[in-house]
């Protein structure tokens, strides 16, 4: 009974959803409320506006920049509150990963990913930086540095990748892609400009758009170096066990 | 011609949604979950969104397939009969009492 009732209900939902995609404009249709409004004016102004190459840099850093701001804090925290319920490494108690048995990965993977993994931290680091003028950006290098971390991790060992990626660097720099992002836009304001402008005091209008730059980037490299860490706390704090030390929680 | 690899795609993307869902051995679906996050990334490319595909390539393919596993190898591999995914809690009382 339960069972025909959820199938009924979950139909029902289907065949509603279904009519809805049937009703939604057609991809690159000229005529939809997406390319009637905004869309020219992305494209004509917004490397001269933005000082990104790339529109959906300039789009997403920089004239939706709030909303983007607010999704970063609201991913973040989310991640931390599953650190939270995880929990942290603490001083002076031994931890065990559930791989460390004493027959190693074999040759085959380990000789891959030691040359895969220099390709793919190069490959991160250019979807950083090269974000503003091709595809991609801060999160998805971010996203890259960590899935390489993690390949690190799957060849190499848990323990390694721990000691490689110690906790200290990983706290300091975990918070980075909300500070980073909150940082510039408070810098905006400074001087009575506007929040999130990409815009510093006392510097000459000539300057204005290698700078915008400058601060979009800085602003992709802290999502970046934020997302990457934060990810690999992540598998840390689900991967490891503690055997002793310190004094029962 | 571009059409019918966007059919085999889509094709390719419901078959590994349905293989992942069913399967028992949780560690394949995981594997065949990577494997339609792969398939989707193509399919944002495909719609010209290339920001996405790489999100969607790295966080779906990459980062996330191994945060499963590592919640498999904490917890245990195969779904058991009946539905009742708990290890440590036993079975569902609620769930007995209605059978």
């Amino acid at each position: 009974m339960k069972k025909v009732v959820s199938l009924c209900f979950i139909g029902a939902l289907g065949v509603l959803l279904l009519m809805l995609v049937s009703s939604m404009p057609r991809m690159g249709d000229p005529g939809s409320p997406t390319n009637r409004r905004v869309v020219d004016r992305y494209l004509e102004k917004a490397e001269e506006e933005t000082g990104t190459e790339n529109v959906i840099t300039g789009v997403i850093l920089n004239y939706r920049g709030y909303d983007t701001m607010g999704e970063v804090t609201v991913i973040f925290t989310g991640l931390a509150a599953v650190l939270a319920v995880l929990g942290r490494e603490k001083r002076g108690r031994v931890y065990a990963y559930p791989d460390r048995s004493p027959v190693r990965s074999s040759i085959i993977v380990r000789s891959a990913a030691g040359f895969l993994l220099p390709f793919i931290a190069l490959f991160s680091l250019y979807t950083v930086l090269h974000g503003e003028i091709s595809p991609g950006g801060g999160f998805q290098g971010g996203a890259v540095m960590a899935a390489g971390m993690f390949l690190f991790a799957a060849a190499f060992g848990l323990w390694k990748a721990g000691r490689t990626v110690p906790p200290r660097l990983r706290f300091a720099v975990e918070g980075a892609a909300p500070i980073t992002f909150f940082l510039v836009g408070v810098a905006g304001l400074l001087g009575g400009g506007e929040f999130l402008a990409y815009m510093l005091p006392r510097v000459s209008a000539g300057l204005q758009p290698a700078l915008r730059t400058w601060l979009t980037l800085l602003v992709e490299g802290g999502i970046g170096a934020g997302g990457a860490m934060i990810f690999i706390s992540v598998l840390m704090a689900l991967a490891r066990e503690e055997v002793g030390g310190g004094q029962a929680a | 011609m571009s059409d019918a690899l966007s059919l085999v795609l889509l094709a390719l993307l419901v078959v590994t949604a349905l293989a992942a869902t069913f399967s028992r051995d949780l560690l394949a679906a995981v594997i065949v979950f990577s494997g339609y996050s792969l398939v989707m990334a193509l399919l944002w490319q495909r719609l010209q969104a290339p920001d996405l595909a790489l999100t969607e390539a790295a966080v779906g393919a990459g980062v996330t397939t191994v945060l499963f596993v590592t919640a498999i190898f904490k917890t245990q591999r195969m779904e058991e009969e009946g539905g009742d995914r708990h290890r440590r809690g036993g079975a569902n009382e609620k769930e007995s009492v209605e059978k």
